[in-house]
C-alpha cells in the first residue's frame, strides 16, 4: 500500500533540500488529484450534456486520454519520497544497519539507472510528437477530434525527471548512513515492518475525523 | 542465445530483484530494458558494434510504454474507483451503513458481525479497494464488537475478511486491472463480480452463524432495536443506494434505456458522492487529503501497470507467452486439473505478493495459456475443455483469480488488510487478526470450489447482457 | 537469413490476411531464408505503430492513416467522405496511387517509413436502432458514433458524433448512448454492434478509412536484392488474397443481415446529392486550405483520387 512511513528531517543540507523538493511533490500530487476530480466532472458533463440538451461533451474520450498521465505520473515522486511503492520487504526487513543501508543504496540506484533511461526513452517518445513548424507544434493527434498529444507526452519526462532527483537525494542519504553507520539517516524513508506502516496509515486516517 | 533463454533468465533476474526488496514496478521495468536491449541485440548477432544501437532501440521503446499504456479510458476507472472511497469516508455514509445493518440484522447468532460483513457489501458497492474498505471498518466495527463481549480476534478477522469484498463487488479497480490486461470488456467483468460477491458475502454470513452456535461466547445476538429506531436508521444510509441506482443502470442497464456506459457510470457515481461530502460539510483542507491519498495511491498503481507493461513489452518481443500456452497445452493432464494447479499456484504465490502486483506479473503469462486450454479465444462452448466460450472463459478466469488475489490479502505472511487492520486497533497484533482470519480460509475455499464447479454462479448475469 | 517482425493488432482476420500472406509468399520464395513474423499486439499499440518503425523496434507494420492525421497528414486525403469509391480493387487503386506520390513518400519518410500496401476497407455505412432513416432530415439530432471526417460529414446534417471507443460500441447502441454506430462490415460484426441493429444504410458510402502496410527503410535497404526482389513481387499476389478474402465475407454479410432481420436501407440519389453537397464539398475544400497551408500539393492529391476512380472505371 502506499502507506507513507516516517522521514526523518533535522537541519543538514540534505535535509532542507529533502523538504523543498517534497513542495514541489506535494504540488505535483494535487495537481493529479486535481486531475482526477476533473474526470468525474467532466463525467457530469458529459453525460448532462447528452441527457438533457442532446450535446454531448465532444471528443470526451480524447480529454479522458489526454487527462490520465497527469493523474498517473505526478504523483510518482512523493510516493517514492515516502517508501510507498510496492515491494516485498521479507528480506529486507531482517538487515539492520550497514547492511541494510547497502541494501537500500544499491535498489536506489537500479532505479535511478531505469528512470534516467526512461527520461531519455519518454523525451524522445515526446520529441516524435512535436514539430517547431507544424500547426499547434503537433505531429500527433488524438483519434477524434485531433487534440495535439505532445503535452501529455511531455508530462512524463518531467514527472520522471523530478523522480530522479530525489532517487539522488536518497543515495545521499543512503550513502551517507553507509559510511557513517548512522542509526536513523534523515531524508530516507525509515523501514518500518509492515504492521508499523498499517499502524501508521490508520493513524493518517484518525486524524482526519 | 534465443529468445526464448533470454525470457528466462530476464524474468528469473526480476523474481531475484522483488525478493531482495526492490519496488516491483522498478524491478519489472529494469527487467523489461534489460531484456529488450538483449533482444535487440541478438538481432545483430551480439556484434559488440551494435550495443549503441540496441540500447537506443530498447531505450526508446520502453519509453513508448508509459504515456502509450496509461492513456486509456478503461484505466480511468481506477483513480474515480478510489476518489469514490475517500469521498464517502467523508460523507459519513460508512458509519450509516454499519448502523442501519445493525439495527436491522444483528439479532442472528454473532449478529454483529453480520452486520459487519454486509454494512462491508453495501461499502463494497461504493467503494473499489479492499484494503481501504478494512481500514474504515476496523475503526468502526470492531471497537463495538468488542464492547459486547466479542473475541477481539474473531472482530478483527472478520473485518479483515469483509474488505476483501469491495475487489468483487462492483466498482472494483482489481477487476478493472484484470480486464485492461487481457482485453476483455470492461462492463461484463464488473457485471460478473456481483453474484460472486454478495454469495462470497452470504457464505462468510452462514459461517458466522454456525460458529457462533457452536461457541457461545464468540458473538451473541444484539436484539431490542425497535421497528422506530430501524427506520431512523435507513435515511442516512439512503445515499449509497443513490450511488448504487446509477451505478446500477450504467454498469448493468436493467431496462434497456440507461443513462450512459459503464465508465461513465463510475465517474458519475464518484460526482454524486462529491456532493453527498460537499453537503455534509466537507472543506478545502479535507477535499485536498483527499485528493493528495488519490494521487499517491493512484500513481503507485500506475507505476506498476507501466513498469510491469514494459516487461510485459518485453515479453511480446521475446514470444514467451506463446511458448508457455504452447506448454501448457502439450500437457497430458486433463484441462481441469491444470486450471486446479494454477488455482493453487496463485494460493502459494499469493502468500508473499500484493494482489495487484500478483496479477499485473503473472497474468500476461498465464492468461493465454489459460485461454489456450479452453480452446482458444473463439471457441464454442460446444468445443471448449470447460463448457463454456472464449469470452465467458475470461470473465469467469477473472473472477476467479480476482477472489484468489482477495484471498491473499487475508493469507500470513503477507496480508496487507490483517495488516491494516492491527494497525487500526493497537490492543490487536498481527498474529491476533491471523488466528482470527482463519475460519474465512475455510469459507474462501469453499467460495472458490463452487466458482469452479458451477461456472453459471459467475457467468449468469454477463450471459444476460448477451 | 533474414528475420523481420510484421507488428499489427487485435486477432488474425480479413484486415491481417494480405501480411500473412505476404509472409507466407516471401518465405516460399527465398525457401524460408526471409522469413517475416506477423505479431498481433505485442510489439507496439496499433497508434504507435509508426514510432516503432521509426525507433527500428519492428520492421513492417500497419496502422490507420485517421488514428493520428498529425503523424500522416498526405494520406489522410483518402479518409475524406464522399470520394465516391465503391468497391474494394477501386480502394486499393485510389491508395497505391497516392502513395506513389513524392510528397506522400516524404511524409511518411519522416517516420523513416516507406508504403508497401493498402488494406482496402470498404465504405463505413452505419447501422441504427429504431425506424430507418432514409432522409437527410432524420439525421438531425441523430447521436452517431463516427470519428474523424465522418463524423465532421454528419455535423454538416444536423447529426451529433459521439465519442465512444470502439470496444464500448456496442454498449452505448445497447444504452442509447448513440442511435447508430458507422464501422466497416467486419466491425460490425467483431463488435457485436449488428445484434443491435434494426438497420443498415446500403448505399450511404460515406467514406473509409485508409490503413496503409509500410517498412522501415533501413531495414528495407538492407536487404539483399534476391530478399528485395521476394518482397517487392509479392504485395500484387498479397492484395489480391486480401480483396478475394474480403469479398467472401461481404457475401456473408449478406446472409447476416438476413439472419438478424436487419433492414437494409436504400437512400435516394436526390437526398444522397444533398448529403454530398452540404458534407463533401465544404469538407474537402477545408482539407485542401489546410493541408496547402502545411506545405502539401493537397489539390494534386485530391486530383489523384479523381482521376484515377475514373480511368479504374474506364477500364473495367
Ligand atoms: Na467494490
Ligand atoms: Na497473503
Amino acid at each position: 500500500m502506499a502507506g507513507s512511513a516516517a522521514v526523518l528531517e533535522d537541519d543538514s543540507l540534505l535535509s532542507r533540500l529533502d523538504r523543498t523538493l517534497l513542495k514541489l511533490e506535494s504540488f505535483l500530487a494535487l495537481l493529479s488529484g486535481i486531475g482526477v476530480f476533473a474526470l468525474i466532472a467532466m463525467a457530469a458533463i458529459s453525460v448532462g450534456g447528452r441527457n438533457l440538451f442532446n450535446a454531448p461533451l465532444p471528443g470526451y474520450v480524447d480529454w479522458i486520454e489526454q487527462a490520465m498521465p497527469l493523474i498517473a505520473f505526478m504523483g510518482i515522486s512523493l510516493v517514492q519520497r515516502e517508501g510507498g511503492h510496492i515491494r516485498m520487504d521479507i528480506v529486507v526487513s531482517r538487515f539492520r544497519g550497514r547492511a541494510l543501508w547497502a541494501v537500500e543504496f544499491l535498489g536506489v540506484f537500479l532505479i535511478l539507472v531505469l528512470m534516467v533511461m526512461l527520461v531519455w526513452g519518454t523525451y524522445s517518445h515526446f520529441q516524435r510528437s512535436f514539430d517547431w513548424a507544424a500547426p499547434m507544434w503537433s505531429r500527433d493527434s488524438s483519434i477524434d477530434i485531433g487534440i495535439p498529444l505532445w503535452p501529455a507526452k511531455l508530462l512524463a519526462p518531467v514527472a520522471f525527471s523530478v523522480l530522479s532527483v530525489r532517487l539522488v537525494l536518497q543515495l545521499w542519504g543512503y550513502g551517507r548512513a553507509l559510511v557513517l553507520g548512522l542509526d536513523n539517516p534523515v531524508a530516507v524513508p525509515m523501514i518500518q515492518d509492515v504492521a508499523e506502516q498499517a499502524a501508521a496509515e490508520a493513524r493518517q486516517l484518525d486524524g482526519r475525523e | 542465445m534465443d529468445s526464448i533463454t533470454i525470457g528466462l533468465w530476464v524474468t528469473a533476474g526480476m523474481l531475484v530483484l522483488v525478493v531482495l526488496g526492490m519496488r516491483v514496478a522498478f524491478a519489472a521495468g529494469l527487467a523489461g530494458l534489460i531484456g529488450l536491449f538483449m533482444i535487440f541485440w541478438s538481432k545483430k548477432g551480439f556484434d559488440p558494434e551494435d550495443i549503441g544501437w540496441a540500447v537506443t532501440v530498447a531505450v526508446k521503446t520502453a519509453g513508448q510504454v508509459p504515456h502509450s499504456k496509461v492513456s486509456s479510458q478503461a484505466l480511468s476507472l481506477i483513480p474515480t474507483f478510489i476518489l469514490i472511497g475517500y469521498l464517502a469516508y467523508y460523507a459519513g455514509l460508512t458509519r450509516a451503513l454499519f448502523e442501519a445493518a445493525k439495527r436491522w440484522i444483528a439479532w442472528v447468532p454473532g449478529g454483529l458481525a453480520v452486520s459487519t460483513v454486509f454494512a462491508t457489501a453495501g461499502f463494497a458497492a461504493v467503494s473499489g479497494a479492499s484494503v481501504a474498505t478494512a481500514a474504515v471498518f476496523a475503526r468502526i466495527a470492531i471497537p463495538e464488537m468488542i464492547a459486547i463481549g466479542y473475541n477481539k480476534r474473531f472482530a478483527a478477522g472478520v473485518v479483515a475478511a469483509g474488505g476483501t469484498l469491495a475487489s468483487l463487488i462492483p466498482p472494483s479497480a482489481i477487476l478493472v486491472i484484470y480486464a485492461i490486461i487481457v482485453e476483455q470488456d470492461v462492463g461484463k467483468l464488473l457485471l460478473a463480480g456481483f453474484i460472486p460477491g454478495a454469495f462470497s458475502a452470504v457464505v462468510y454470513a452462514a459461517l458466522i452463524i454456525g460458529i457462533a452456535m457452536v461457541f457461545k461466547n464468540v458473538g451473541p445476538a444484539v436484539k431490542g432495536f425497535t421497528w422506530r429506531e430501524r427506520l431512523v436508521a435507513l435515511p442516512p444510509a439512503l445515499p449509497i443506494v443513490a450511488v448504487v441506482v446509477i451505478i446500477v443502470f450504467f454498469v448493468y442497464n436493467p431496462f434497456g434505456d440507461a443513462w450512459g456506459t459503464p465508465t461513465e457510470g463510475g465517474a458519475l457515481g464518484a460526482f454524486v458522492v462529491f456532493l453527498m461530502a460537499l453537503a455534509r460539510g466537507m472543506r478545502w483542507g479535507e477535499m485536498k487529503s483527499a485528493l493528495i491519498e488519490t494521487a499517491k495511491l493512484t500513481a503507485m498503481i500506475f507505476t506498476i501497470i507501466w513498469g510491469v507493461l514494459i516487461y510485459v513489452r518485453f515479453l511480446g518481443f521475446a514470444d514467451l507467452p506463446g511458448a508457455f500456452s504452447d506448454w501448457i497445452t502439450s500437457l497430458t493432464m486433463p484441462p481441469m486439473l491444470i486450471l486446479i494447479c494454477i488455482l493453487l499456484a496463485y494460493a502459494v504465490l499469493g502468500m508473499f505478493m500484493d494482489a495487484i502486483g500478483m496479477l499485473v506479473l503473472t497474468l500476461p503469462v498465464v492468461y493465454p495459456a489459460v485461454m489456450a486450454l479452453n480452446g482458444g479465444e473463439a471457441v464454442a462452448a460446444a468445443d471448449s475443455a470447460f463448457g463454456m466460450s472464449g469470452t465467458m472463459c475470461a470473465i469467469w478466469f477473472g473472477i476467479l483469480v480476482v477472489k484468489m488475489a482477495e484471498f491473499c490479502l487475508i493469507t500470513p505472511p503477507i496480508g496487507l488488510n490483517c495488516f491494516v487492520v492491527a494497525g487500526v486497533q493497537p490492543d490487536l497484533s498481527v498474529q491476533d487478526v491471523f488466528r482470527g482470519v482463519t475460519p474465512f480460509f475455510i469459507a474462501d475455499g469453499i467460495t472458490i470450489a463452487l466458482l469452479v464447479a458451477f461456472p453459471a454462479i459467475v457467468l449468469y448475469l454477463p450471459s444476460l447482457a448477451g | 537469413a533474414t528475420e523481420w517482425n510484421a507488428s499489427v493488432w487485435g486477432k488474425r482476420r480479413a484486415f491481417t490476411e494480405h501480411v500473412e500472406k505476404l509472409a507466407e509468399l516471401v518465405s516460399e520464395k527465398t525457401d524460408g531464408e526471409f522469413t517475416i513474423n506477423v505479431s498481433y499486439g505485442g510489439l507496439s499499440k496499433p497508434r504507435e505503430n509508426l514510432d516503432g518503425i521509426e525507433i527500428g523496434a519492428f520492421e513492417m507494420a500497419q496502422f490507420c492513416a485517421g488514428y493520428h492525421a498529425d503523424k500522416n497528414p498526405s494520406i489522410t486525403v483518402l479518409e475524406l467522405p464522399f470520394l465516391g469509391v465503391n468497391t474494394l480493387e477501386e480502394e486499393v487503386a485510389v491508395s497505391h496511387a497516392v502513395y506513389d506520390h513524392p510528397a506522400v513518400a516524404d511524409d511518411l519518410g519522416r517516420w523513416n517509413a516507406k508504403l508497401l500496401m493498402t488494406s482496402p476497407m470498404p465504405q463505413y455505412n452505419i447501422v441504427g436502432t429504431g425506424d430507418p432513416r432514409d432522409e437527410l432530415a432524420e439525421f438531425d439530432g441523430m447521436r452517431v458514433r463516427a470519428t474523424g471526417g465522418l463524423g465532421e460529414a454528419f455535423k454538416t446534417v444536423g447529426g451529433v458524433p459521439t465519442s465512444v471507443p470502439a470496444t464500448e460500441a456496442y454498449n452505448a447502441m445497447e444504452s442509447g448512448v448513440v442511435d447508430t454506430v458507422a464501422f466497416a462490415p467486419h466491425a460490425h460484426l467483431s463488435f457485436g454492434t449488428i445484434n443491435r441493429a434494426d438497420w443498415w444504410t446500403a448505399n450511404l458510402n460515406p467514406g473509409t478509412v485508409n490503413c496503409p502496410v509500410v517498412v522501415n527503410v533501413d531495414a528495407y535497404e538492407a536487404l539483399s536484392p534476391e530478399h528485395k526482389e521476394a518482397l517487392d513481387s509479392s504485395v500484387d499476389e498479397a492484395i489480391a488474397h486480401y480483396v478475394d478474402n474480403y469479398n467472401q465475407l461481404l457475401k456473408r454479410w449478406e446472409d447476416v443481415l438476413e439472419e438478424k432481420g436487419v433492414t437494409k436501407v436504400e437512400i435516394s440519389d436526390e437526398q444522397l446529392d444533398a448529403f454530398r453537397a452540404k458534407a463533401a464539398d465544404p469538407i474537402r475544400e477545408q482539407w485542401i486550405a489546410d493541408m496547402s497551408a502545411q506545405g502539401l500539393p493537397a489539390q494534386e492529391l485530391y486530383d489523384i483520387v479523381v482521376t484515377t476512380l475514373q480511368e479504374q472505371r474506364a477500364g473495367n
